[in-house]
């Protein structure tokens, strides 16, 4: 009698007909996270200039929500972990191949910084606020004197937590959607759009708000070149690949990618931009909050989407 | 406000705009194979909610078992057609420097009274519309468009009853 005993991972009940165990905290997270990059990016890039008086918003008060939304992005990926106790187990080891590894000491370096950071400006929000014990001023004057130095680290950092955001998918090759390392620079540009977006929103000076439009209209310009390339790279590669952008391109996530997130996410927040910039009156919060959303449904289309693409037929 | 910024410009003639719409009906014959639609992208949204959120109420009620469908509302041109309309709006209201947060009544009335009546009459009509199977754009100007009979009438319905019903609520106005 002859035996044969197959072992699949496709008796993984969960497999067939799509796996979908990724659900809202991962494409929350990565939005959040990258939204927290944009912001960081630029307080620290103008820091550095020296232009913290020329543009508040982007220098002392949009860094001001980042350590909550990383704090919330946090959360939620926490939820999303099969094994909550040993979440720490992060944090006993360095692997430069693994991007949970990169992501977690990513996160321990520029979660701290952004806390700093609001430390620092917090008298612009209460101009008598005392720090009660001498140690916490000490600490407060040793951070002035570096502040550069840790601008510098914050750069670098936010850098890698945007590109990071969109490795964590394409490093996963079980899903040929996610597995392009233009996801990588794609899922950074959408993140420093987003900051720039957050930056106007919470900008009162039309220089400052101008020059963040004029910004957010190159990044998303690269944004679009981004897309384009990276559908003519599956296209020109194997059928499972041609597969995943199928699903884009007259598939079933063909309207809510081109219309949420290419057009409402990117063409027309540019083109409102655009009117801005020649002086019509725009109200500031519609083409900001149009590159939020983008941004966000630019993660949660590729998150969904990226389950339901697939190397068996 | 800048002195640079654009001055508002005046409404386009209301006959040259009758004309563009009804091109833009006939493009969308063209592109979709259907005419327009307002009330079908609510519609489709109103059922495809029901029936997640009560699914029991959803096989239970007439009107949403015919309505029944598999397909997502993110799959239907209409919500993506009711979105354009909020964004051509919104961009011929920039381009002519109109764009500002208001409530345009009648000087006798409150903005309250004004925008209370507005979903008074919303709510009508749009249940109005799914007893006649379709609104002034779904069922008279596109069914119209195809010399469908039902159209003319829901034409003749939708302004008939307008002309009738005008005179009781007319004080909201002059």
């Amino acid at each position: 009698m002859r035996e044969e005993l197959i072992i699949s991972g496709r008796m993984n009940h969960l497999i067939d007909p799509q796996l979908n165990i990724w659900h809202w905290h991962i494409p929350l997270y990565l939005f959040l996270g990258g939204l927290a990059a944009g912001i960081l990016f630029f307080a620290a890039l103008y820091t550095i200039l020296g232009k913290e008086k020329e543009y508040p918003a982007a220098v002392k008060w949009a860094p001001f929500i980042t350590p909550i939304i990383l704090i919330i992005g946090l959360v939620a990926l926490f939820l999303d972990l099969n094994h909550k106790p040993y979440f720490w187990q992060l944090y006993t080891t360095i692997r430069l191949e693994s991007p949970m590894s990169w992501g977690a000491w990513t996160l321990m370096v520029v979660t701290p910084i952004s806390l700093i950071w609001c430390a620092l400006n917090i008298r612009e929000v209460f101009p008598n606020w005392d720090w009660k014990y001498g140690w916490l001023k000490l600490l407060e004057d040793f951070f002035k004197t570096y502040k550069i130095q840790m601008s510098w680290i914050l750069l670098i950092f936010s850098v890698i937590l945007g590109i990071y955001t969109g490795i964590l998918f394409s490093a996963f090759n079980a899903r040929p959607l996610w597995n392009t390392s233009i996801l990588g620079p794609l899922f950074l540009a959408s993140g420093l759009s987003a900051g720039a977006a957050a930056i106007m929103l919470l900008s009162q000076s039309h220089k400052e708000r101008i020059l963040f439009a004029k910004i957010d209209l190159i990044i998303i310009g690269i944004e679009l070149f981004l897309i384009i390339h990276m559908f003519m790279g599956f296209l020109a590669s194997t059928q499972v690949q041609i597969d995943a952008a199928a699903l884009f391109l007259g598939g079933p996530w063909t309207a809510p990618f081109w219309v949420f997130v290419v057009f409402m996410g990117m063409v027309l927040p540019a083109l409102l931009e655009i009117l801005e910039i020649r002086k019509y009156k725009v109200p500031v919060i519609i083409p900001a909050a149009l590159v939020l959303f983008g941004s966000l449904m630019l993660r949660f289309i590729i998150a969904y989407a990226g389950q339901e693409s697939r190397w068996l037929y | 406000m800048t002195s640079t910024e654009k001055k508002p410009r005046s409404y386009i003639n209301p006959y040259l705009g009758g004309v563009l719409l009804g091109l833009v009906l006939l493009a969308a014959n063209l592109v979709s194979g259907r005419g327009l639609g307002a009330s079908g992208a609510v519609k489709d949204t109103v059922v495809a909610t029901v029936k997640t959120v009560a699914p029991g109420h959803y096989w239970n009620t007439t009107y949403y078992k015919e309505n029944a469908s598999d397909s997502s509302p993110l799959n239907s041109w209409l919500v993506y057609q009711v979105l354009g309309v909020f964004v051509g709006g919104f961009l011929s209201g920039i381009l002519s420097g109109r764009m500002k947060w208001k409530v345009e009544h009648s000087p006798k009335i409150s903005s309250r009274r004004r925008l209370l009546f507005a979903l008074a009459g919303g709510v009508l009509f749009g249940y109005g519309s799914q007893l006649g199977r379709g609104c002034t754009s779904g069922s008279a100007l596109s069914g119209m468009a195809v010399l469908s009979v039902g159209g003319f009438v829901t034409m003749a319905a939708i302004f008939g009853t307008a002309f009738m019903l005008a005179y009781f609520v007319r004080k909201n106005w002059i």
